[in-house]
């Protein structure tokens, strides 16, 4: 029979054994982050929550440092709006075929099954389920697409993009042996000029207008509320400076006027940066989309600010004052390290170590994680770097435990 | 899924009639026929008038009993004397689920014919029996007269022990005390015994 066991020797035992509870110091939007935000944090997820809640179109600027805590930001708001369709796109990894991309991370975050719905929807209000003899449901397909025609000619103005969305649509619904090409179309798969042809389309939805019009169908048609998270949006600066600085500092071997003409001298990135702020700013047509731009400073959003107001001073309606992301302060972080200790401990299903020590800091102790606020100041980045590098040490260290904790006191 | 509040318009064994005009999905039973109608009008000084229904059954033509599918418009003045035997109007709620079932992405190799055919009759000089020919495949369109009621479904498949399986099914029939009832089944599993007659309709008839 067990009379005493020794709890913390045996959570440094686990520790040895299963590695450091920190492991990540960079969030992104690809893995689910399952800690919550800190107390400090709150107030801020409400004034956001607030927004959303009361407002359909905007673009909403969080400002922020590097590792305050931008993406991290993002989980807790994917968590809080589980009832709305809260999707993440990176500017670092998507300035390119915007849109698209922009779509098919919407596609994963709901599924097909909210398309298909959508797409019977629309179908059925094309006339599609008219009952012949009260009973019958006898598609006429053609008839159908024109009613479908006649109902989007006013609402969109790219007529080949429209056809193709409501061939697509259509043949889904109503055309069992084309059903399964045309769910690929809607998924975003590539396909070839045949595929597409016997569809009866033009264009798969690497076609911008196509994505954007899909896109705009998926939000203004589903049920639940859209929120866009873009994260880096001074990736749209920083290719602009870059591009700048290397025209006045690089001495230029080749003219770019040569390919560029000499009315036009901007660069491919300026104008990469150019098209991607313009196609964000388009994306408030979409009725019912929410965005969120994540910036690092006050100065990087009245940048933006001017750009915007330069292209057109209407769209800076949609342009909310910037909330600020600051900060952890000293409970927070003491907080945040109860947390996820506590979240380990039941990962490695040890939770009697809580029980019996319910306010222990241990492995580390107080001293020591002021001493990581301090020399962090509050970075949620530095926090977490500088309990990678203790808790690495006390794995993989022969030192004892007090003589590591020493160093850090 | 059953509901049987103001639907019967008209039953000639329990002297229902309820005077009006009666837009929807209407199924109506004759001698040994069924007509399927958007619309029906019943008053006391003309009867019962059903314009542009659908009308299916078999008829004897050259010795031979053959399935059609006919749209005409209905009318019987003196409805003691008729063989207008119900007429019922299915619920939106019913309606509703049965249209759910339309355009199933779970059976897209379904045959359609062309032209109205009789799949099974139950008759002992001229009987029809192609369930064994169509065993394992899904026929869409099937109509149905069972030995209480009658039966419309999405679809029918023939199962291995040649039995009719019905999916997205409407089912009119009479209780134990001749009262009639609508239902809708998402499966229904039918003993060829007690079918009378089995009507693939075509598509032809219903887009014209």
């Amino acid at each position: 029979m067990l009379l005493f066991e020794n709890t913390k020797q045996k959570l440094l035992y686990f520790l040895k054994i299963l590695g450091s509870p920190f492991k990540k110091f960079v969030s992104t939007g690809e893995f689910k982050e399952e800690l919550g935000l800190v107390q400090s944090r709150q107030e801020l997820l409400e004034s956001i929550t607030n927004i959303i809640e009361n407002n359909e179109n905007f673009i909403l600027p969080i400002i922020g440092g590097v590792g305050i805590g931008k993406t991290h930001l993002y989980w807790a708001l994917k968590n809080k709006f589980y009832y709305h369709n809260t999707v993440y796109v990176s500017l670092e990894n998507v300035y390119k075929k915007f849109y698209y991309n922009t779509y098919s991370e919407f596609i994963e975050n709901l599924g097909i099954e909210p398309l298909r719905y959508i797409a019977n929807q629309l179908c059925n209000s094309w006339g599609a389920l008219e009952r012949k003899f009260g009973f019958f449901h006898v598609a006429d397909i053609n008839k159908v697409r024109k009613t479908a025609y006649e109902n989007w000619i006013s609402k969109f103005d790219d007529e080949i993009a429209s056809k193709d969305v409501i061939n697509a649509i259509t043949a889904h619904q109503l055309d069992p042996y084309k059903k399964i090409d045309a769910e690929r179309w809607f998924l975003g798969e590539l396909m070839d000029v045949r595929e597409l042809s016997r569809l009866n389309l033009t264009h798969d939805l690497r076609k911008e207008v196509n994505s954007f019009l899909m896109l705009k169908i998926l939000i203004e048609n589903s049920k639940l509320g859209s929120v866009l998270f873009i994260d880096d949006f001074e990736k749209i600066l920083s290719m602009m400076k870059a591009a700048e600085e290397e025209t006045e500092e690089v001495e230029e071997v080749f003219d770019p006027s040569w390919l560029y003409g000499t009315q036009n001298r901007s660069l491919p990135e300026i104008r990469t940066a150019k098209k991607i702020l313009d196609k964000i700013l388009n994306l408030q047509k979409i009725h019912g989309i929410r965005t969120i731009i994540t910036l690092k400073s006050i100065d990087s959003f009245e940048e933006i600010k001017k750009m915007i107001e330069e292209k057109n001073r209407k769209l800076l309606l949609f342009l909310k004052e910037p909330l600020f992301l600051l900060g952890l302060d000293e409970r927070d972080m003491f907080q945040f390290y109860k947390k996820a200790m506590e979240q380990f401990l039941e990962n490695i299903n040890y939770v009697e170590f809580l029980k019996e020590n319910p306010d222990s800091y241990y492995p580390l102790n107080e001293k020591v994680l002021k001493y990581i606020f301090n020399k962090s100041n509050g970075n949620p980045r530095e926090i977490i770097k500088f309990l990678i590098k203790i808790f690495n040490e006390i794995i993989f260290s022969y030192e004892e435990l007090d003589d590591i904790l020493v160093k850090y006191e | 899924m059953n509901n049987t509040d103001k639907i019967i318009l008209y039953d000639s064994i329990n002297e229902i009639k309820i005077i009006g005009e009666f837009t929807g999905s209407i199924i109506s039973k004759y001698k040994d026929s069924i007509i399927f109608s958007e619309n029906i009008k019943i008053t006391d000084s003309e009867g019962i008038n059903i314009s542009q229904g659908l009308l299916v059954g078999f008829e004897d033509i050259s010795e031979k009993k053959i399935a059609y599918s006919r749209k005409s418009d209905f009318s019987w003045e003196n409805l003691e004397d008729s063989a207008l035997e119900y007429c019922v109007l299915i619920p939106n709620d019913i309606m509703e689920l049965y249209s759910e079932g339309q355009f199933s992405d779970a059976f897209p190799f379904t045959i359609t014919l062309l032209h109205t055919a009789g799949l099974y009759l139950n008759d002992y000089k001229q009987g029809i029996n192609h369930l064994d020919f169509f065993k394992g495949e899904i026929l869409k369109n099937p109509v149905a007269l069972i030995r209480n009621g009658m039966l419309i479904a999405d679809r029918v498949v023939i199962n291995d022990k040649g039995d009719p399986v019905f999916y997205d099914c409407l089912i009119v029939g009479r209780d134990q005390k001749e009262d009639l009832n609508i239902s809708f089944e998402p499966l229904a599993n039918v003993d060829d015994k007690v079918v009378e007659f089995i009507i693939i309709l075509g598509i032809e008839e219903l887009k014209i």
